[in-house]
């Protein structure tokens, strides 16, 4: 190595760990292409959504805003079809990587006692961060479009009465993928702070948390309404994707990402780590 | 120019001090031994080496470059073996050793199965199915694999047995016969005065002595063993007659004296018995260690930090 150089990118680090998270990712995706199979099997058969929306009619109104709110009727096949990327089991599946990868990752290898040998090799702290970061975002967006790739496979599997307009999915998929990045990034930048697993995964969660129900809650009573903005989920709102890119909102995720990535890299890089 | 450099290295924790203001060099091919009891600062230094730590002030320099913390300087040119190794479980060592060697460095199959023959170890087995013998020698492996130019080893030789424990002695030899620079941080002393040309000990964070071993051993206390005819001796030692003078052991016939400085007073006294004969025992290094710290145990400062050391 050149005196003073910096150490090539470590690909064996980023193999290294792609190994390790692989089979969960492989699980998470299958679950949710699964899930937009399974909606499309409800909703491409009038009988069986009428069955379904007398089903949700009958729980808490709260758990049809989850779902969808006034987009679930009959008729409206679309609206119908992204109960498969708004359930909330999708979304569980989607956070339970954004939080467990980065987290995992960072903070597991330094409490288990491996970060230290990681990082007596030809390799800088930032570029590690940089790997958890690549494979958290990276398997985001891939998670992203195997959901976008149930709902094809959905759409040729089963008939549908009208024409499923797969490019404002993809708009929604592209879009979902960003706050699910986005989060992410958050989750990444815990893992940069915090010295122990429980308190990186709590904060993360607790923030997803927090922001899910003011969602739902903001969605759901109209004196709530107020609070709408102050949520990331208000940033994927499907229904401005029907006109078009929400390009406004994607603008504002990836600020909000890169930020998160950015302020967890500082941190990461100058604190001391536990050893 | 020296391959570690390491020169008024301070860390705090806070307001706990790991160590401070600790200077010191290792040519190529010297083999240095660095002492101290627990929580003596030796990790902490070690870690500012490596670049794991942020130093409060000073700095390290290996192999002519200055370690700016995270950065992996010279990462590739630096075998480590850290006091507690710990490694993945689940991995079998060879693909745990085979990452650690394709991270930045050239690190050669063919020498992991030489060390590993060496040290008789199975690489197709779980590292978290290994006794902790069979885990050091992974450690072991993992710091020799790669044919460094500069060795950091914090306890290499724990929990091997004493064949292996010559074996690792043996590696750490021929590292340095070829012109690597090895930092030896142990509790055994007699490994260190085994392979050490040259030690430092540290108390509390900071530097109380550097020096060749043979001049610690030297500069500790000097023994004397001396047997009575006919069992001769019929007084106390004066002690308080003799100043730096202490019985170590005394039977029928015999005494056993350690004193510090001139050995006048006590053959003075000495001669006014009938003396069989007279012998001079070696002081160890682990018996001039432990003097250094019934020398300075007064002086008590804050309590030093970081990790094992």
């Amino acid at each position: 190595m050149n005196r003073g150089a910096r150490p090539p990118f470590p690909f064996a680090l980023l193999r290294f760990w792609l190994a390790r998270i692989l089979p969960v990712w492989c699980g998470i995706a299958l679950l949710i292409f699964l899930m937009q199979i399974a909606v499309s099997a409800i909703v491409h058969d009038n009988e069986k959504v009428k069955t379904f929306l007398a089903f949700i009619d009958m729980l808490p109104s709260v758990v049809k805003t989850a779902l969808g709110g006034d987009m679930l009727r009959i008729g409206n096949t679309a609206g119908l079809l992204a109960i498969g990327y708004n359930h909330p089991f999708v979304l569980f599946l989607f956070m339970l990587y954004a939080v467990g990868t980065p987290t995992g990752l960072l903070v597991g290898e330094v409490q288990r006692g491996t970060m230290e040998l990681i990082l007596s090799r030809s390799v800088t702290k930032i570029q590690v961060y940089l790997c958890a970061g690549i494979l958290t975002l990276v398997g985001m967006f891939a998670l992203v479009l195997v959901m976008f790739l149930g709902t094809i496979a959905a759409v040729n599997i089963f008939t549908f009465k009208d024409r499923v307009p797969l490019e404002v999915f993809f708009r929604i998929a592209i879009n979902g993928g960003l706050l699910a990045s986005t989060f992410g990034a958050f989750s990444l930048l815990c893992a940069g702070t915090f010295g122990r697993l429980y308190a990186a995964v709590s904060v993360a969660v607790a923030f997803l948390v927090v922001n899910y129900f003011v969602a739902i809650i903001s969605n759901w009573w109209p004196r709530m309404a107020f609070l709408k903005p102050v949520t990331l989920f208000y940033l994927v709102d499907s229904s401005r994707s029907w006109e078009g890119w929400p390009l406004r909102n994607m603008g504002i995720l990836v600020v909000i990402l890169l930020a998160a990535t950015a302020v967890g890299a500082v941190i990461w890089h100058r604190r001391d780590l536990p050893l | 120019m020296a391959a570690i450099e390491i020169e008024s290295l301070t860390k705090w924790y806070g307001r706990t001090r790991g160590v401070e203001d600790v200077t010191f060099a290792i040519e190529r091919g010297e083999i240095f031994g660095y002492l101290g009891p627990n929580g003596s600062g030796k990790t902490t230094t070690i870690r500012c080496l490596m670049g794991l730590l942020r130093p409060s002030g000073g700095g390290v320099r290996v192999l002519g470059e200055r370690v700016v913390p995270g950065r992996g300087t010279q990462h590739a040119r630096i075998g480590y073996l850290p006091g507690d190794f710990r490694i993945w479980g689940r991995a079998r060592a060879r693909r745990s050793l085979g990452f650690l060697a394709a991270l930045g460095s050239d690190g050669s199959a063919a020498r992991r199965r030489e060390l590993a023959v060496r040290l008789e170890l199975n690489l197709d087995r779980a590292t978290g199915d290994l006794s902790k013998g069979n885990r050091q020698k992974v450690a072991l492996i993992s710091a020799f694999q790669h044919q460094p130019e500069v060795l950091v080893l914090d306890e290499p030789t724990a929990g091997l047995d004493p064949l292996m424990r010559q074996t690792a002695l043996d590696l750490i030899r021929a590292a340095a016969g070829g012109g690597a620079a090895v930092l030896l941080s142990s509790h055994d002393l007699s490994e260190v005065s085994a392979v050490c040309s040259r030690a430092a000990i540290l108390r509390e964070g900071r530097l109380v002595e550097m020096a060749p071993i043979s001049q610690i051993i030297q500069q500790g206390e000097h023994r004397l063993k001396i047997w009575f005819r006919n069992g001769a001796l019929t007084r106390e030692v004066p002690l308080p007659q003799l100043p730096g003078v202490r019985v170590v052991e005394k039977e029928p016939g015999m005494l056993h004296l350690a004193y510090q400085g001139a050995a006048d007073a006590i053959l003075k006294w000495v001669a006014q018995f009938p003396v069989d004969r007279v012998a001079t025992p070696q002081t160890s290094l682990e018996e001039a260690f432990i003097q250094y710290y019934r020398q300075s145990s007064n002086a008590k400062g804050p309590t030093a930090k970081g990790g094992s050391a």
